[in-house]
């Protein structure tokens, strides 16, 4: 990318994080184009969804800048409601409201936050559930959902706030395999519209298709942040082999 | 719910008809029962609600970022609950005015304010489990989607801390309609005291307090009545078979 385009979307720079003594993240500093589907992979605990989480502030650094879409990621509560408008999230856990509807889950938020009235959000919410499979459902509660559905509601929950970006927390792990196909599909479309996503994943199958960068997070640092083919291809990084071995058997 | 609620008022409005048909003495004092019963559902409509309120504030304080508010919280619970309500009713009676002349309150006020003061720190305690029972990926889930805090708690935490709530809030409330018999210490003329002044004056002390008993019974089964339908009504995951 030349040195005139547009600055990225995402900025993460110098960013350090301690959970008590334990030092997550260490000097972690890269950037997101928009339009880029970035897979990050690493063993569990390297700190993967920390970095995620922490681009909402869901998590906060310690040290170091984080710049989204423009705005500074700190505890600036305007600013922050401002930029997890632009940010949707997807998590491991769907963390669907209960006590809403299907349809509700979808409309709330462009109501509360984007000020949609009542049937533009819910316009929008129809719209939205059917590209992710789901227009018989809206009715519903999602405890009557299987898990996968659950989560493409999630998804279009997301969706509904027209984000610039979508981050996914390991969006497919607590799915039985018979449904991860479904989410994935979903997540796949995503991509081919142009969406700007972040994965955590530890589907290699997604990130191979589907990412146009791999990171590899080992203890805290970027270990490795490739094109897939160059990534899964001849990999010189002993301990991506060696958790490449692992997750591949 | 409402159907519920409606025989509340059918009760209240017509209980003067079947008390009137029992024997002696309870027949002839009928109109005295009656206004008895309506007061002490009146204090435990006003001191309820009041209760309701000042326990969501407290419980809010409670969990509260800020400290001070913590601490006011903490220290009204810890008074509260530690203290017999009877002593309550008395000092906002009795002690209230002597502090200042401001706070010089009708028997019924009085008694509805020692009442609501009293359920309101239990109701902090029903309400603020209920608070902490709301999984945290609720709140990172509405904080992602950009809703402010406001209307994260209105429309996701309360909710859904409501519906955990509620059982141990009716256990209050019901409770507090008990409870509201102390109101007779300061001359409120309740259910309670309706009876005794029956009593002082037929000296007939099983018959009285018997159909005083039955009357409590039926108000407090009615008010189960009403939260098992409003239990119903917050079920959506039918798991109350």
């Amino acid at each position: 990318m030349s040195a005139t385009a547009v600055s990225p979307l995402i900025t993460v720079e110098g960013v350090h994080k301690h959970f008590g003594s334990h030092h997550v993240l260490k000097d972690v500093t890269t950037h997101f184009n928009a339009g880029e589907v970035a897979a990050i992979l690493g063993a569990s605990g390297s700190g993967k969804s920390t970095l995620l989480r922490m681009l909402n502030r869901l998590e906060t650094h310690d040290a170091g800048r984080i710049v989204v879409d423009g705005i500074e990621v700190n505890d600036d509560a305007r600013a922050l409601e401002k930029l997890r408008a632009e940010v949707g999230m997807v998590f491991q856990q769907f963390n669907l409201f209960p006590h809403l509807t299907v349809l509700d889950n979808v409309a709330l938020a462009p109501r509360r936050v984007r000020g949609l009235n009542r049937d533009q959000a819910a316009e929008r919410a129809r719209e939205l559930l059917e590209r992710v499979g789901l227009a018989a459902h809206i009715d519903k509660h999602p405890f009557q959902l299987s898990g996968g559905q659950q989560q493409r509601v999630a998804i279009a929950r997301s969706l509904a706030m027209q984000p610039k970006v979508m981050l996914f927390d390991e969006p497919t792990s607590a799915l039985d395999p018979e449904m991860v196909k479904e989410v994935l599909d979903v997540m796949k479309q995503l991509a081919r519209s142009g969406m700007t996503m972040l994965v955590v994943t530890h589907e290699m199958g997604f990130a191979r298709e589907v990412a146009d960068r791999v990171l590899f997070i080992d203890q805290g640092r970027i270990a490795a942040d490739a094109p897939p083919e160059q990534f899964f291809g001849n990999q010189d990084n002993e301990r991506v082999s060696a958790f490449l071995g692992r997750i591949l058997h | 719910m409402i159907a519920a609620a409606a025989l509340l008022m059918l009760i209240l409005w017509l209980i003067t008809i079947p008390l009137s048909w029992a024997p002696e003495p309870i027949g002839n004092n009928a109109q005295l029962f009656a206004d008895g019963t309506r007061v002490t559902v009146e204090l435990t409509i006003v001191a309820g609600l009041v209760g309701v309120l000042l326990g969501l504030l407290a419980a809010l304080g409670k969990v509260s970022k800020v400290l001070p508010l913590r601490w006011l919280a903490s220290f009204y619970i810890w008074v509260m609950r530690g203290t017999p309500l009877l002593v309550q009713v008395l000092f906002v009676y009795f002690a209230l005015p002597e502090i200042s002349p401001l706070l010089r309150m009708g028997e019924f006020t009085a008694a509805s304010v020692a009442l609501a003061l009293n359920v309101g720190a239990y109701n902090a305690e029903a309400i603020r489990s209920g608070l902490l029972a709301v999984p945290k990926g609720q709140l990172e889930a509405a904080r992602s989607l950009g809703l402010s805090r406001w209307h994260t708690f209105v429309d996701i935490t309360f909710p859904q801390a409501f519906k955990i709530s509620l059982p141990p809030l009716v256990n209050n409330i019901v409770a507090l309609l008990k409870d509201s018999s102390l109101a007779f210490t300061i001359g409120v003329v309740e259910l309670t005291n309706a009876g005794s002044q029956v009593k002082s004056t037929s000296f007939q002390a099983v018959p009285v307090f018997i159909a005083t008993a039955i009357i409590y019974l039926v108000l407090t089964t009615v008010m189960t009545q009403i939260s098992d339908a409003v239990e119903r009504r917050f079920d959506i995951e039918g798991k109350l078979a």
